[in-house]
């Protein structure tokens, strides 16, 4: 059973990302937009906890975020 | 569609303008609320499905493949194909049109970016909040709300903000023009184009696209660090924007990037007048500003509806909805919505305590890619305002009751009396 502090890791599609920086905001960590195309992108190893994955993925206007797979 | 639902005769009008000059109708919108699946709203010659709780608002927001903005219009009523492409602006597109319209713009708009901005909007807003401290009060729109978003904008677009109060001139006939009566003639500003080819149908939208194509071919000659220059790159690749899109994102910019946060910064002045001890807690407790913004921002609901059109046959709230009806998404009504809210009609600074639990409020739409592309600056722009009154302990007393827009579109307020009040 996942809990919340499990790690997950997420991913960008970046033919739906509208550039809206929340991501890099939330986890400056994980995500980075490229401020000239204005495309976000995972810049680390893409883990999360879920519980904040799901806060960024839920965030995401353009709903290019997901949760690609669980990692125990 | 045939409107079949026994919902049909009770429902409450919430579109009639003029019901707004004395505020948003919220007694009727509540009784939105409590009809069981959508309820079908008489328009015009037809009629629109009312979208009037948090979690449709929300769904419909999220679900552009099924509820499109490109198709008809996003206000209440559709356009004919000319004018809906004349005045097709990032408002009234999907993807991948939206995509590569919003990424244009999208990188000045980051949360990031936003933040370089934030001294600019500090020294206006200490300019402005001096000179109404000196003064003792007066018209807290005219001396504060209006010119503090609109003079952050035009630093932003590079527009030069001598111009300012001729832009708010024209943002007001266009908010005129979301209602349903006018006080310009149609050939004003020089026009001489079909109103129903400009947006919010008014020939002040001429004279901001004419502004617009002088700043376009200035910026041409002489490029310049700022947004209209970006901008302008990107037009001389028609790939990237055409002409048409072009004007239409720069007047987009101007209105939206003023007018709503007018409209924010106005009932919020309004709504700590009303609550002194809100503002007090605030005053108290400096750490709560952050919440307070949010409690404005809700509370003012500066955009009260969006419409989407549907693309196929689908069932909403349990209601059946056809390819081709419209679909109104009133955030003025999600955004008091009990089952999310708790004493959604109280003004509380710390509802949006990160140590309370939330939601989200609607006054940037319900989430999406329509998301509003201003919400990080205006959010800047209220939570520094708050920060320099409460620095100076002001304390706001309303003098004279609000004139408020006749408009079911933007919930604006025309002018309203403030004065200085001692902090207790």
């Amino acid at each position: 059973m996942a809990g919340g502090d499990d790690l997950v890791r997420v991913a960008v599609d970046r033919e739906l990302c509208i550039g809206g920086g929340i991501c890099e905001m939330l986890e400056p960590e994980v995500f980075e937009l490229d401020d000239d195309i204005v495309i976000s992108s995972v810049i680390s190893d893409g883990l999360l906890p879920r519980d904040r994955a799901d806060v960024v993925v839920d965030r995401c206007p353009g709903r290019a975020i997901s949760i690609v797979e669980g990692v125990s | 569609m045939a409107a079949t639902s026994a919902a049909v005769v009770d429902t409450p009008n919430v579109t009639e303008p003029s019901l707004y000059l004395e505020g948003i109708p919220h007694d009727r919108f509540t009784q939105l609320r409590a009809i069981p699946g959508l309820a079908w709203h008489p328009y015009e010659d037809g009629g629109f499905w009312a979208v009037t709780r948090h979690a449709e608002v929300r769904y419909v927001s999220r679900t552009p493949e099924q509820f499109s903005s490109a198709i008809g219009h996003t206000n209440l009523w559709d356009l004919e194909a000319d004018a809906l492409e004349a005045r097709r602006s990032l408002i009234d597109t999907d993807a991948p049109d939206h995509t590569r319209l919003r990424r244009l713009v999208a990188g000045a708009f980051t949360p990031k970016n936003i933040r370089r901005w934030e001294e600019t909007v500090r020294a206006i807003t200490i300019e402005l909040l001096d000179e109404f401290a000196a003064q003792g009060g007066g018209d807290w729109v005219e001396m504060v709300a209006a010119p503090l978003p609109i003079q952050v904008i035009l630093n932003m677009l590079g527009v030069p903000v001598e111009d300012a109060d001729y832009l708010v001139e024209l943002s007001n006939y266009l908010v005129e023009g979301t209602g349903d009566a006018q006080s310009i003639p149609p050939d004003a500003f020089g026009n001489t184009t079909e109103l129903r080819l400009l947006p919010f149908n008014s020939p002040a939208s001429h004279a901001l696209f004419e502004y617009g194509e002088g700043m376009r071919q200035q910026r041409q000659d002489d490029p310049q660090d700022d947004l209209v220059s970006h901008l302008v790159q990107a037009e001389s690749d028609d790939e990237r924007m055409s002409r048409s899109e072009y004007r239409n994102m720069f007047h987009l910019l101007v209105f939206a990037g003023n007018e709503t946060t007018r409209t924010a910064i106005s009932h919020g002045a309004l709504a700590l007048a009303a609550n002194p001890d809100e503002w007090q807690r605030v005053l108290d407790d400096p750490s709560m500003i952050e919440s307070a913004a949010e409690e404005i921002l809700r509370w003012a609901t500066p955009v009260m509806h969006m419409r989407r059109t549907v693309t196929a046959d689908t069932e909403l709230a349990g209601t059946h909805i056809a390819k081709g009806d419209k679909v109104v998404m009133w955030y003025a009504s999600a955004n008091r919505d009990e089952a999310v809210f708790e004493d959604a009609f109280r003004f509380d600074v710390g509802r949006f305590d990160a140590g309370r639990p939330n939601s989200d409020h609607f006054a940037f739409g319900g989430g999406g890619p329509h998301l509003c592309l201003g919400a990080f600056l205006a959010r800047l722009e209220v939570t520094v305002l708050l920060e320099e009154m409460a620095k100076r302990s002001i304390c706001l007393e309303q003098t004279s009751e609000p004139v408020r827009a006749r408009s079911n579109f933007v919930h604006g307020v025309l002018s309203v009396g403030m004065q200085l009040r001692t902090a207790q």
